[in-house]
């Protein structure tokens, strides 16, 4: 089916799309995202809806057959994309955006796994951390090698990255920037440096992230603290800041995904924003930028990963490798604009629209690379102490 | 014979009983369960595993001490909106209530549609339209601003204004119906025969209506005060940080602190403040029926 569509002219259908990667997710919202994120996808008109299946796949025992149940974030997915996969393998996708948020996922998911009981899914696509945190639980099953004969394409640094050397358990997706987003027709000037966020002149006109690592981490990093080799002191350190500027008025809300909804309105000058989402706004409100500040940002990453209560672990794992397979995977990320988690993609993003592959959001230059860290994968009290901190000036 | 007729009255005596069963079969599965699990939470200290905490009976009463203490501007805030909000609905709602029971005539229905109407568009939807409304950029406040009105803060959205305005628009359904019918049920002969004894309109309102309607006014008062202040999604999407209520606190405790339970306590303690607001109301208006 997606044969018949232009991949160019659904790259374009994406970026005008003013819905994202994480249309609403503050941990109050997943009734909102169903109730809106139904609507957009309904204007979608996507092809990926399990209905459409072509046929059912015979169950007779070959490698990688039935029905395969993807959790996903909602507006992840290139149109098509499921459809091409079914046609591909003969397996029947059920395919939901039903993952809204991390903590909200895992409060819902995590009595059932802890008894080992189906949770719907045999595929979900969480952000590092709490890959680890499941994993550490020992609620995952381990990618199998030979189902992932395409994993050399992983980039180098996701393959052999500290949480999880050699890619066992997690398969990154997506990864991108969490930086600073602007209005500069509301700004009036360039936003460069964190400073810049509590510039008096926008009062009442700053957002952040109530997610601890997002929220604080460019803060921290700005401190001259660091994400990759986290203390307690450095965080609270960032957490006086953040309290500060509440307490002044500055900061006019802690947003979970929604935030983009009051920086393309213009209630907010400068948000806290992923890189990705920052881009599809771009197409529609050209005003918008896409900042690392000076004193650097974080990245994150989002991976598959197979729960260990799967009904189907060989279809799991023959997604994952479609999925990295590179002509595959340009078709996502001409959609979903985040940074690719593959090595080498140029080649393949030019294919489809020449001006994808040379756009610093998705394919960041070194200079910001080397500013951009990663948070180390933390232990539990670390991050149940994080949280708790955090929450501590974010619900008040 | 006798036999029969002993057994019949029998059968008259327990189908009452069986009648309501299905009531108490429903409040103990889905109330008087759930409220021991709370209460038995909100007493647990939890430890073990920090994601998967095993929480233990301890008659840990410090939860309700630290549910007041860490968190009195919440609850001051909540209590204070929920009222806010459910005086206006009261004002707004009984000139609307008593012009539809009383002036209406045949466009009663239509107008008690048009009521209704607005509440079948999800809650959420209805919520974040005012996010539109009240844009900074928006016309309705430029148009306030152009006149000097506009909050402090120099915006409408994300202030409390706004808050207690989605709490007001979002629950004061709930105080026009319950008003509707205690007025409705009113006997115009009533006020005909206040009019026969020569008493003003301003009187027979005081004296005859108002009287009448005091269960509309409760019922609304608590159908609106009760649920506005456990309210977390209009503080959310309409509020900023200077804004938070009670609500969003628990969620926060459930969701991603994972403090089971404080959350619990927490909850527990809006509920019995709530109650003990609510008898006191109810005893101040001296009505002893709802309804």
């Amino acid at each position: 089916m997606a044969k018949e569509i232009d991949p160019r002219l659904l790259s374009q259908f994406a970026a005008a799309r003013t819905s994202r990667r994480r249309f609403i997710g503050g941990s109050a919202a997943a009734a909102g995202a169903l109730a809106l994120g139904g609507s957009f996808l309904a204007a979608c008109g996507s092809d990926d809806k399990p209905s459409s299946t072509t046929s059912a796949a015979p169950d007779d025992g070959s490698p990688a057959s039935g029905t395969l149940r993807i959790s996903n974030w909602p507006l992840y997915m290139a149109d098509g994309f499921v459809a091409a996969f079914q046609t591909a393998s003969g397996i029947t996708v059920d395919y939901k955006e039903d993952f809204n948020d991390n903590e909200e996922w895992f409060a819902k998911v995590k009595e059932p796994l802890s008894r080992k009981q189906d949770i719907g899914a045999d595929l979900a696509v969480p952000t590092t951390f709490m890959a680890t945190r499941l994993h550490t639980l020992g609620w995952l099953s381990d990618i199998s090698d030979a189902g992932w004969s395409n994993k050399g394409n992983l980039r180098p640094d996701l393959l052999e990255a500290s949480v999880d050397p050699g890619r066992k358990f997690s398969a990154p997706y997506m990864s991108g920037l969490v930086g600073l987003a602007y209005n500069k027709a509301a700004t009036g000037r360039d936003i460069k440096t964190i400073d810049d966020m509590w510039d008096p002149a926008f009062k009442g006109k700053v957002s952040m992230f109530s997610d601890a690592q997002d929220g604080l981490g460019m803060i921290m990093l700005s401190q001259g603290g660091s994400v990759e080799n986290p203390t307690t002191e450095s965080v609270q350190k960032a957490i006086d800041v953040v309290k500060e500027q509440k307490d002044k008025g500055q900061i006019r809300r802690f947003t979970g995904n929604d935030y983009a909804d009051d920086l393309a309105a213009g209630n907010v000058a400068i948000a806290q924003a992923y890189s990705g989402d920052v881009v599809q706004l771009q197409a529609d409100n050209p005003d918008l930028q896409f900042v690392v500040p000076e004193s650097g940002a974080t990245t994150f990453v989002d991976t598959m990963v197979i729960p260990y209560t799967t009904q189907n672990q060989k279809a799991a794992e023959a997604w994952i490798n479609y999925v990295y397979d590179r002509a595959n995977y340009a078709k996502l990320i001409a959609f979903v604009q985040y940074v690719p988690v593959l090595s080498d993609m140029t080649e393949e993003l030019n294919k489809i629209d020449p001006g994808l592959a040379s756009n610093p959001l998705i394919n960041p230059s070194k200079a910001t690379l080397d500013k951009s860290k990663g948070w180390a994968a933390l232990t539990d009290e670390q991050t149940q102490e994080y949280n708790t901190l955090y929450a501590a000036v974010t619900g008040e | 014979m006798a036999g029969v007729a002993s057994s019949s009255r029998q059968r008259s005596k327990i189908a009452p009983y069986l009648m309501i069963l299905p009531a108490l079969v429903y409040l103990a599965v889905f109330f008087v369960v759930p409220f021991f699990s709370l209460a038995r939470t909100s007493l647990s200290s939890s430890g073990g595993s920090v994601f998967m905490p095993t929480l233990t009976f301890s008659w840990d009463f410090g939860n309700y001490l630290d549910a007041f203490t860490r968190f009195p501007d919440q609850i001051t805030r909540s209590f204070g909106y929920a009222l806010t909000a459910t005086v206006v609905c009261l004002l707004l709602a009984y000139p609307l209530a008593y012009v539809i029971a009383f002036k209406a005539g045949r466009y009663k229905n239509l107008i008690l549609g048009l009521v209704i109407l607005p509440f079948f568009v999800t809650f959420l939807i209805r919520t974040l339209a005012w996010k539109t409304i009240l844009a900074d950029d928006g016309f309705v406040v430029s148009a306030l601003g152009s006149i000097g009105l506009l909050p402090s803060e120099g915006r409408l959205l994300s202030t409390s204004w706004a808050v207690i305005g989605g709490l007001i628009y979002n629950w004061i359904i709930f105080m026009i119906l319950p008003l509707y019918v205690s007025l409705e049920k009113i006997d115009p002969r009533l006020l005909e025969a206040s009019k026969d004894l020569y008493s003003s309109n301003t009187r027979s309102f005081r004296k005859v209506i108002l009287p009448l309607s005091m269960p509309g006014v409760l019922a609304g008062s608590l159908l609106v005060f009760i649920p506005a202040a456990g309210d977390f999604i209009n503080a959310d999407y309409l509020g900023s940080t200077q804004t938070t209520m009670i609500g969003n606190v628990i969620q926060q405790q459930f969701l991603v602190v994972k403090d089971y339970p404080a959350a619990a306590a927490l909850s527990l303690a809006l509920m019995a403040v709530i109650l003990a607001g609510v008898l006191m109301y109810t005893r101040a208006l001296g009505t002893e029926d709802l309804v």
